[in-house]
């Protein structure tokens, strides 16, 4: 009778803690339901230069929107019936990433012309799985700068490469680069005509380092052509005279860059003293030697 | 006239008595239980101090500067007044000498001292830049500190030539080594000649190393932009200072040195009026800086600057700096400025007054600048804005200071603190004179 008691108690015991963990667990579990991940992509595309895509992770916690760093996203080219892998990329601390392209002929459009590129996130233990797809067009800008009267003028044309039309009644703005982020030259929106062309004049005098300025002509953001950017060089700027001491032999460069009047001076000064020391030191032994 | 036996009997060195051995002692003591903690800071770091990121400097800093400034009372008192043919400086001299060259080797070893690692002292002649201060400090001090030395040996060595004779029953031992320092010195007229004019020379070239020193330790601060250091008037306002803290180390130990050797024939209150004079005029020009130092910005009304000498007029340093300003400058100029002022005994608590004024003044020229940084750190703890050293600190100070007054203390020893042969010379010219006369 007392073994069956025991056994009996010793079950209970078991059963209560196996119940408890169970619970704990469960209880502690429901704490930790995943995050979603929201993905944002922005195709930008440099005239002759480059095109690369600029992905962001957000996630909403604790009614905080913040940057989902360190996770990989894997990049498809979607096409009618198949998807081409483009490769892996992994974002920053701030939750964004860029992946570049040589240019646009890597990726294929589809049979509408579209290009359909999807980012995609395989989810882990903090965050669910997540994709985006965007779609563009193929857009040029083709941008010169031509002077006429005294009066530099930037001439742009926007066209669908596709289709090789001019891209009617759109904006392009037009700034130039300078060192924290580009400077609009006008407020006014600059619409393109049926050419699909703009004549900006540009006023003032704008300062450059070496008079060399860098004129960008932008389509921003936009829904079918995404981020379409011209650049063009020209030396029409005002020259800077660049106050760099760089290499050059200051009170605050390395020691072989010393200026020339502190190692003269001090050195003569130095020498001159010490000369003086060691004459007095050979003085001792001359009236050692002077005894009569 | 004292025949220069009866000079020799007097101003010989002669061995310590009870009061001397247990002073001497006692700055052995003190000195090893300073090389104790010293050694202590070294195996554990400067994590022992209570140095930090803002009191980058603190008293080791404090106390070199003094020690620097103490060093000038070589070239103003011995070679100022040598230049100047001021003939009462015969009896104090020595001592100026003396003073000079152990304050500066003791500068040497604490700029050591705050060294967090001493073992890369030979990285700053190797990678030093000669556009740093720091550079012209290290060339500087080591020739100052052999331009002391023949400052102090070349009028030695008649004397030397002299005790090898006097010693020479009473402690061979001692007689062999003065006559291996007099350089067989007979008084030759070559000799003479020789010596007389590397002392000139020595006297002439004092002048501009002692400012120098004194110009470097000042660019040492002002060169940084920082308030309280940036200030063009620093150079001079460091000479003035070591004039002062100088001329009062030297008064101070020539009282304890003349009722100690009972030298009141040849220290007499006629020196102590001079020594008072040339004190009372340091003083004065050093006060006048001090007014330059802190008025000027409290009138041109920067931020930064009014913070600084508020901190100084009614904030944590008041006390301290009322205290150097009023107690070492003011109250001994009015002391000096009466007769009665520049005797013995009132000159000797002036001395002191000025030597404890000078070492706080170091401390406040350090401390209270670097607790104010132009460009302050976010979130700093809170003892980051105080300062005051720690017990590592005060020990191997006081042990530096020690070990100063040990340097003094030995030479002292063994020197003959009034310079015989020149004694017996001027006592000689002087009673031709009045034989002359009569």
């Amino acid at each position: 009778m007392k073994n069956q008691l025991s056994l009996r108690a010793l079950f209970m015991v078991f059963t209560f803690i196996f119940l408890y963990s169970f619970v704990i667990q469960q209880s502690y579990a429901q704490n930790n339901t995943k995050n979603t991940v929201r993905l944002s992509i922005n195709y930008v595309k440099i005239m002759n230069e480059k095109v690369f895509f600029e992905i962001k992770a957000t996630s909403k916690i604790d009614k905080k929107t913040i940057g989902v760093s360190n996770i990989d996203l894997a990049l498809f080219n979607e096409l009618d019936s198949t998807s081409i892998s483009l490769g892996h990329i992994t974002t920053d601390m701030d939750g964004k990433s860029i992946f570049n392209l040589d240019n646009l002929n890597s990726i294929k459009p589809d049979s509408t012309n579209l290009y359909n590129l999807k980012v995609f996130f395989e989810g882990n233990e903090l965050f669910k799985k997540a994709s985006k797809t965007i779609h563009f067009k193929n857009a040029d800008i083709n941008a010169k700068l031509i002077t006429k009267d005294s009066v530099n003028y930037i001439i742009a044309t926007l066209k669908d490469n596709s289709t090789d039309n001019p891209i009617e009644s759109e904006v392009l703005t037009v700034q130039v680069q300078r060192l924290f982020r580009p400077l609009e030259l006008s407020k006014e929106l600059q619409f393109t005509d049926e050419n699909g062309a703009i004549n900006f004049p540009i006023k003032g005098e704008i300062p450059g380092v070496n008079g060399n300025l860098t004129f960008e002509v932008v389509l921003k953001e936009h829904d079918d052509y995404g981020t379409v950017k011209a650049l063009i060089k020209a030396p029409i700027g005002v020259p800077i005279v660049e106050e760099s001491t760089f290499d050059e032999r200051t009170m605050w460069s390395p020691r072989n860059k010393t200026p020339f009047f502190l190692l003269i001076i001090p050195n003569i000064l130095t020498l001159g003293m010490w000369g003086i020391i060691i004459y007095l030191i050979v003085n001792l032994f001359k009236i050692n030697k002077s005894s009569y | 006239m004292k025949k220069v036996d009866n000079l020799l009997n007097e101003l010989a060195p002669q061995k310590f008595g009870k009061i001397g051995v247990i002073w001497t002692w006692s700055l052995v003591i003190i000195s090893i239980i300073g090389i104790i903690a010293y050694a202590d800071q070294v195996i554990k770091g400067q994590v022992v101090t209570n140095m930090h990121d803002y009191a980058l400097w603190g008293i080791y800093i404090s106390n070199f500067v003094f020690f620097v400034a103490t060093s000038f009372v070589g070239t103003v008192t011995v070679a100022v007044l040598r230049l100047t043919n001021n003939s009462w400086r015969t009896p104090i001299v020595r001592i100026a000498e003396i003073i000079s060259l152990a304050a500066i080797i003791m500068a040497g070893i604490t700029i050591m001292i705050d060294m967090g690692r001493p073992d890369r002292l030979h990285y700053l002649f190797i990678y030093g830049r000669m556009q740093s201060p720091i550079i012209w400090d290290v060339i500087i001090i080591p020739t100052y500190i052999l331009i002391s030395l023949l400052l102090l040996y070349f009028p030695l060595i008649p004397d030397f030539a002299l005790l090898k004779s006097y010693f020479k029953k009473k402690n061979p031992t001692l007689s062999r080594w003065y006559g291996k320092l007099s350089l067989n010195w007979t008084g030759s007229v070559a000799q003479k000649a020789i010596q007389s004019k590397s002392i000139q020379i020595i006297a002439i070239l004092t002048i501009p190393a002692g400012f120098m020193l004194q110009t470097i330790d000042a660019w040492l601060f002002s060169t940084l932009f920082r308030v309280g250091w940036d200030s063009t008037n620093m150079g001079a306002y460091f000479i003035s200072g070591a004039s002062v803290a100088g001329v009062g180390a030297l008064v101070a130990v020539v009282y304890v040195i003349q009722r100690a050797y009972k030298l009141e024939d040849y220290i007499t209150d006629y020196h102590y009026d001079k020594l008072g004079k040339l004190l009372a005029l340091t003083c004065i020009i050093y006060l006048y800086f001090n007014i330059n130092e802190y008025l000027l910005p409290q009138l041109t009304a920067k931020k930064e600057s009014i913070t600084h000498t508020n901190v100084l007029f009614v904030g944590e340093y008041a006390p301290l700096f009322w205290f150097v300003i009023i107690g070492g400058l003011i109250i001994p100029i009015l002391v000096l400025l009466f007769k009665k002022g520049r005797k013995p005994l009132p000159m000797f608590i002036v001395g002191l007054l000025v030597v404890v004024g000078s070492w706080w003044k170091r401390y406040l020229i350090v401390t209270p600048t670097l607790l104010h940084p132009f460009l302050p750190i976010q979130g700093v703890p809170e003892s980051w804005h105080h300062y005051f050293p720690s017990l590592h600190e005060w020990l191997i100070t006081i042990a530096t200071l020690a070990m100063c007054l040990l340097i003094i203390t030995v030479l002292i020893r063994y020197l003959p603190i009034i310079p015989i042969q020149r004694t017996a010379d001027e006592q000689e010219i002087l009673a031709n004179e009045k034989n002359t006369i009569s």
